[in-house]
């Protein structure tokens, strides 16, 4: 299954980035091809492009913040949580979507 | 027990309301209505169960009756009944009274300015201003420049009888002054302070304790010297201020019957100190600070606000932690009482508990190993990383502060004052006497400049044979170079001293108080007819000595063409000159937001005093106090000022601070700086204005700290926070704490796996940085999986340049997911190999 995230933390130094690591990780483990982007103190890095958002069935936001350009996300199945919730129960998130 | 009357008994309860105490005032005039009646009376403190007699004031005071306290009144002898009635009578109507406002007295429990674990620490104190950075630790010595005389010669005894007369007489002479004084008081305040001050001259409880004394075969002066000892003791054990600071009062009682029975002047008694010592006065002589013991002098603290005073200039450059403006000192602290005077964070701790004697430990070893850390340059000026030199040389006052600032790497001497050779004495210094200081100052200078700066007295400097009148406004009154024509043999002997010097080094000679061109052509005038006087004697000097002038009068910026083809340089007093260009007090606390320099009107004058000295080709630096701040530096560069003068003691911390900033940068900062509008924006542009670029690498070994000791949240972040301060990687170790603390109060930065990435956007740091603690036992920091942790890797960030290092930032983090990441950083053996492993990791130089 294919999933599309976005991270992002107030000061964009750290937790985005962790988190960001930390849903690649556990996604990947459980079978999930996931693409992940950041929204940190560099701005937006790893880009979701349309087609990325378009082709995946479920996206999360794990963020403490508003989503930039949140438009290019209508239409799909948002999972939002806070971005906390990446780092504590990582797998909670994607047992979400199996079911 | 409530306030109550009664009139069958001759005794009378009531409950001080006072909430000062019963204080001297109510207990003078308290005595002064028993003393009138034959009958015993006594008072009794319920509390503690002491009986005094309610005709001595010491009696009273020694009661330490505070508010709240029960007491009861007795009366017995032939006019019981009369003076019952007199007693009962003030104390139901007049005592209540007797509590007038006193001087606000500022204390804290505990503010959101400190530290979090001083805070936690409960901290107790009493604030001033923080005058001379640093923290000393000592015991309490007070100075009212009348300390007891303890080795005094005293003449054995004679008979009782004519010790016994001479200690009257020396009474009824110390009465006859005060009783003087007290024709024509000056104030209010004064009145009531002669009327404690008579009311003690004349306490039965003394006159008993020296007839005493006397009859046990002491000489009357030991009578005194001991009586006055007794009391003391017993009122400085108070726990009233206001009684404890009556002790100050008899203290000064007993000397003056000293004088009185010895017949000489025991005022400058001097200060012997033996261990390490916090000196509090309500001011010192510059002579008598000299005159302390270096090695115990650890603090001081002042009761005379005033940044800018001589003796505060003084203990700046000494390097003396110093609290001025701490209102009542010597009544607030207990002599031999062991205090800390943090004079970093402008408060002096009186009650120190186990947790806050914790705090100032770790503080102490921050600062020392801070100023190991500091390399002292002393090859050459400062040079920022474009390349641009600034001179980085000290104020003086005394041949010791040139030697100290030497050694802190001066590039000279930028305003040696020479006024306190010439102030706390009978006679002007000699010629001989000043060339000998003038001399010996430019061979320890070995080439460098010295500039000496004519005596700059009159105003707050009054010298006995200047004959100066008293000035309602001294400081637009007759001062530096203005009283020179009536004092011109003084000027030439000075002159004549520093010419004469002049042939052993760089010596250059500088006017205070310029205002007009006149002024400038009768000093050069002076410079000539000792330069002849030398000359036909056939001694010496540097013919062509360079000639300058203080730019501290606004109307010398205006005339600076005329000034520049009469002079070879310039030092702006920025002090003076930014009091006379606001007309704000420089020592007026409620002025003091306009005394610091940061006018935006202020900085563009000085930008248009600068430009134009350098557009005539001359040579312009800053010796005030200005110059000494780090956070002033972008401006000073920018100003593109020649040389800045400062205080020895920071000479190092300042030239290190200069090599991480652009000329080119500050230049641009400058720009900024004098187009802004207001005050506060003038600050934010500063704060930006810090270096944009460091020569520091992200992470360096002194960054790393294995082995931590700390026991709690508060304390690692404090510890990573001092490693910081002590690299130089912050100058406000409150800023960057508290941009940490900020951050965690969003959600703690705990990510689990027993790490934490504490981390901030913040211009406290001065450069991108990381740093490292592991600790020994593991702590609780609120983490995701709400275990202890004990790996704590904190990233610090500049807020204002968009950061260059932020990909190794995300890296990082990233890497902390990082099971064998987290293994290696765990199992790393020492600091070296984990800064070593950490930029092989994140791909980063450690250089």
């Amino acid at each position: 299954m294919k999933v599309v995230a976005v991270t992002a933390c107030p000061t964009g130094i750290a937790h985005t980035y962790m988190a960001a690591a930390r849903l690649e990780k556990v996604g990947k483990t459980l079978g999930f091809e996931i693409k992940v982007e950041t929204q940190g103190a560099m701005g937006i890095e790893n880009k979701l492009t349309e087609h990325d958002i378009s082709q995946a069935e479920f996206a999360i936001f794990a963020v403490d913040i508003a989503v930039e350009e949140r438009e290019r996300f209508n239409g799909v199945k948002v999972i939002q949580v806070p971005l906390q919730e990446a780092l504590k129960d990582p797998h909670s998130i994607f047992a979400k979507i199996q079911r | 027990m409530n306030q109550r009357s009664s009139s069958t008994s001759q005794e009378f309860a009531f409950v001080c309301s006072l909430s000062d105490g019963l204080h001297a005032r109510p207990a003078s005039q308290l005595a002064e209505v028993a003393i009138e009646f034959a009958s015993d009376c006594l008072l009794t403190n319920l509390r503690t169960g002491s009986v005094a007699s309610l005709k001595s004031v010491l009696a009273i005071l020694a009661l330490d009756i505070r508010q709240g306290d029960h007491c009861v009144v007795q009366v017995r002898g032939t006019d019981e009944l009369a003076a019952h009635a007199a007693l009962l009578r003030f104390v139901e109507q007049v005592l209540p009274t007797c509590d007038v406002p006193l001087a606000s007295l500022h204390t804290t429990t505990a503010s959101s300015k400190l530290p979090r674990t001083l805070q936690m620490a409960g901290v107790k104190g009493w604030f001033g201003s923080a005058v001379s950075p640093g923290i000393g630790q000592g015991k309490v010595i007070p100075v009212s420049g009348m300390a007891l005389p303890r080795e005094l010669k005293t003449p054995t005894a004679t008979d009782p009888l004519a010790e016994l007369a001479q200690i009257k007489r020396a009474i009824a002479a110390v009465r006859g002054r005060i009783q003087e004084k007290l024709t024509h008081p000056q104030s209010p305040t004064e009145s009531a302070v002669l009327q404690a001050d008579l009311a003690i001259a004349s306490d039965v409880s003394l006159a008993q304790k020296l007839a005493e004394h006397v009859s046990q075969g002491k000489s009357a002066g030991q009578a005194v010297m001991e009586a006055g000892e007794f009391f003391i003791n017993l009122l400085r054990h108070s726990e009233s201020e206001y009684i404890r600071e009556r002790a100050l009062d008899i203290e000064e009682i007993c000397l003056h019957l000293l004088q009185e029975i010895y017949g000489v002047d025991l005022q400058t008694a001097a200060i012997d100190l033996r261990e390490p010592s916090v000196v509090v006065a309500e001011t010192l002589a510059p002579q008598q600070l000299l005159g302390l013991e270096r090695q115990w002098l650890k603090a001081l603290v002042l009761e005379h606000s005033g940044a800018t005073s001589h003796v505060v200039i003084l203990a700046r450059s000494l390097g003396i932690p110093t609290l001025a403006g701490v209102k009542n000192a010597r009544g607030l602290l207990l002599a031999g009482q062991e205090v800390v005077v943090d004079a970093l964070r402008g408060f002096v701790v009186a009650h120190s508990s186990p947790a806050v004697r914790n705090f100032y430990q770790r503080e102490l070893k921050t600062l020392e190993l801070r100023q190991k850390l500091l390399p002292v340059q002393t090859t050459g000026p400062a040079i920022t990383i474009d390349g641009n030199p600034l001179e980085v040389a000290a104020n003086a006052s005394s041949y010791e502060e040139i030697s100290l600032a030497f050694e802190k790497g001066a590039d000279g001497i930028g305003l040696f004052r020479t006024e306190m050779a010439y102030l706390q004495r009978q006679r002007p210094p000699s010629e001989e006497e000043q060339f000998a200081i003038y001399a010996e100052a430019a061979r320890a200078a070995a080439g460098r400049p010295v500039i000496i700066r004519t005596f700059d007295l009159g105003g707050d400097k009054a010298a006995p044979y200047l004959n100066l009148p008293p000035e309602d406004n001294p400081f637009l009154g007759y001062r530096g170079v203005r009283i020179y024509a009536e004092h011109r043999e003084l000027l030439q002997a000075q002159l004549r001293a520093i010419l004469r010097a002049s042939a052993f080094g760089q010596v250059q000679v500088m006017a205070p108080m310029i205002s007009s061109l006149e002024e400038v052509l009768q000093f050069k005038a002076a410079i000539s007819e000792a330069k002849q006087e030398l000359s036909r004697k056939g001694i010496s000097f540097q013919a062509d000595i360079r000639i300058g002038v203080m730019i501290e009068v606004p109307s010398a910026a205006f005339i600076l063409d005329e000034l520049c083809s009469e002079v070879d340089f310039f030092s702006l007093g920025t002090n003076d000159l930014n009091q006379y260009f606001l007309a704000a007090d420089r020592d007026n606390p409620k002025t003091a937001e306009l005394s610091d320099g940061l006018h935006p009107g202020f900085l563009r004058f000085l930008r248009r005093i600068v430009e134009e000295i350098h557009g005539a080709g001359k040579w312009v630096g800053m010796c005030g106090e200005m110059a000494s701040e780090i956070r002033h530096l972008p401006l000073l560069i920018g100003l593109g000022l020649d040389e800045i003068s400062l205080p020895a003691a920071g000479i190092p911390a300042v030239k290190r601070a200069i090599s991480q900033l652009s000329a080119a940068e500050c230049e641009r900062s400058l720009t900024r700086l004098v187009a802004c509008r207001e005050k506060t924006q003038v600050e934010e542009q500063l704060e930006r204005a810090q270096p944009p670029r460091s020569a520091q690498p992200l992470l360096s070994k002194e960054l790393v700290l294995l082995g931590s000791e700390s026991r709690n949240k508060e304390e690692a972040m404090q510890e990573i926070v001092d490693a910081f301060y002590i690299a130089g990687r912050t100058e406000d170790r409150q800023r960057l704490e508290e941009a940490l603390w900020s951050r965690e109060a969003v959600y703690a930065t705990g990510l689990g796996y027993g790490f934490a990435a504490p981390h901030c956007k913040s211009d406290a740091v001065l450069a991108d940085s990381i740093g490292v603690l592991r600790l020994n036992q593991a702590i609780d920091w609120g983490s995701v999986d709400t275990k202890p942790v004990n790996m704590i890797i904190l990233i610090a960030m500049r807020e204002s340049q968009n950061s260059r290092h932020m990909k190794v930032f995300s890296k990082l983090a990233r890497k902390l997911m990082n099971d064998d990441f987290r293994g290696h950083l765990l199992a790393v053996e020492n600091a070296h190999d984990m800064a070593a492993y950490l930029a092989q990791q994140l791909e980063i130089s450690l250089h």
